[in-house]
This record gives C-alpha cells, structure tokens and sequence, in this order.
C-alpha cells in the first residue's frame, strides 16, 4: 500500500495521510475545538427550533438560503476579463456559428445535387 | 418565492387603501426572512470584511477562504474543500441524514453535484494505477485479439465447388 495513489480529484484514504500522524499540534487541536464549538452553536440553535412545542412553521435555514441566492445571483459579481469572455465564447458563440455552416455546407451541397439530378430520392412516404 | 409575491398581491389590493397600493409600488419589503446584511455579498477586501463574512457563513476567520476574485460571479462565497458528502460519516447523528448535513452548516458552491446520488470523491479500493492498468490492458487486449481474429478467421463458410462457382455467377 505504501504506492498507492489516488485518482485525481478524489482523496486519499485518511489512514494512509501522513497529516494525521505527523503534524499534530496544539493549534490543530485548538482549531477543531473552536470549529467543534461552531457546530455546538448550531445544533443547540437548530434543537432549539426542532423541539419547540408550539412550532408550526418550518425551520428556515439561512445557509441553505444564502446558497440559493448566490447561486441564482452570480451576474452582480461578474466581471468580463479574458477568462470569462473565453468562455462565453467557446460554449456560446462558437457552436452556434460551426453548427450553422455545417448544416447550411451540408444542405447546398444537396441542393446542388438535387438540381443537376445526381441525387438518389427514391424515399416514398406513402407506398 | 413566486407563491410569497402573489400573496402580498393580494393582501395590498385587498386592503383597498392608498397605504397599501403604494407600499407595493415603492417596493418596500417586509422585515421577516433572511435580512440583507446575511445574504451573500461583494468579494471582501479589507480585513474586516473577512472577519463579518465568516461570521455570516459560521466558518473561522482562518478557514475563511473566498473564491478568486477573477468575475466569474462567486462573490464572497467561501471556497469549501471538493469533498463529496461520501465522505461524511454514516454513523453520525446528521440533522438531515440522507444529505449528510447539519442545519445551518456552510454548503459547497456545487453542493447539489456532491449529493450522495451523484459526484463520489471519496478514495478508491484500488490505486489509480492499478485502475487505469487493468482497465487499458483489458480493452487494449480485447481489440488486439479481435484485429488478430480479423486477419486469420477461424470459421471459413463450408460451400462445395458446384455451389462456389454458381455464386459467382449471381454476385
């Protein structure tokens, strides 16, 4: 195991990651501390909510809501720099305009052929 | 949203007064929902702003990291590790179990691909070495053996002469 390599984008198992047996620390340990404290908060906030007898409404979650909006909202933030002109070339304009000469190519060319009488149109629809 | 909108509608016009009509029309919204200063914002620049964007988003001042500010629209939406909720421990008491998610918990921008239907980053049994070995030596060999069973067929049609030389004639 000691080769072992993981795919790209994927993780490495957690007990083959030397992080986890060289480099702790008290900071490290002080930091989950505080991020254990975080979701404490939370949880007691949410609990709180869930168990509250005379609750009728549903628990709104403002993550959840923050992550809607911003993902509905990105047009404020955008900004075109060569990056995302790029890109709002090669998946917007480009496929628009080679899929219009492919098939307008495609189609005089049958034309062409329709009119000087090379082209095969035996297709009957109704026999 | 939609059914939010139509409701005031309906509760501005109702009330038939001025009060109510130009309320609407002024587009003052009411105080209930989440407020302005909690939705997600401009990238943050100064210190401070760091610090009042990961208080909004519960994340430590530390782990707060914003996406590039390269105008692709993320904004100050924090940058959380590429994980998939895989990974997360089956075992622990979630507030939403199938999700893998406690309530109020900071959600990946792509969070809706990370779902446990979808995107499965968590490590593979096998190296990717072995992985791409075993996958490329199969179909490698399969169509090494195929192009070999192209040139030398092991089943030959069996057909007398007579017959042989009448099918050229018909072909």
């Amino acid at each position: 195991m000691a080769d072992y390599k993981e795919a790209p984008l994927a993780t490495r198992p957690r007990t083959l990651d030397p992080n986890d047996y060289f480099n702790l620390s008290q900071e490290k340990r002080r930091a989950d501390e505080e991020r254990a404290a975080l979701r404490a908060n939370l949880k007691r906030q949410y609990l709180t909510q869930l168990n509250n007898p005379s609750r009728t409404e549903l628990i709104e979650d403002p993550a959840l809501t923050r992550w809607v909006y911003a993902r509905a909202n990105p047009f404020p933030h955008f900004r075109p720099t060569f990056k995302t002109s790029l890109l709002g070339i090669v998946f917007g304009v480009v496929p628009l305009v080679t899929l219009y000469y492919i098939f307008k190519t495609d189609r005089d060319r049958k034309e062409a052929q329709i009119k000087a009488g090379t082209r095969d149109r035996k297709f009957n629809l109704a026999y | 949203m939609a059914g939010v909108g139509f409701r005031r509608w309906a509760q501005t016009l109702t009330k038939g007064r001025g009060v109510g009509i130009s309320a609407l029309l002024s587009g003052a919204r009411a105080a209930s929902g989440a407020s302005k200063d909690s939705l997600p914002g401009p990238y943050p620049t100064t210190p401070a702003e760091r610090a009042a964007a990961a208080k909004k988003y519960n994340l430590r001042v530390e782990d707060y990291e914003p996406y590039p500010d390269n105008g692709q629209g993320f904004g100050d939406y924090p940058k959380l590790p590429d994980r998939s909720q895989h990974e997360r421990d089956p075992w622990y008491q979630w507030d939403h179990p199938d999700l893998r998610r406690n309530w109020g918990e900071p959600m990946h921008w792509n969070f809706d691909m990370y779902i446990r239907n979808r995107v499965d980053t968590s490590p593979t049994p096998v190296s990717w070495n072995s992985m791409c070995k075993q996958l490329f030596g199969f179909i490698g060999f399969m169509l090494f053996m195929f192009y070999i069973g192209e040139v030398f067929p092991a089943y030959q049609p069996v057909v007398s002469p007579a017959q042989e030389r009448s099918d050229e004639l018909f072909m």
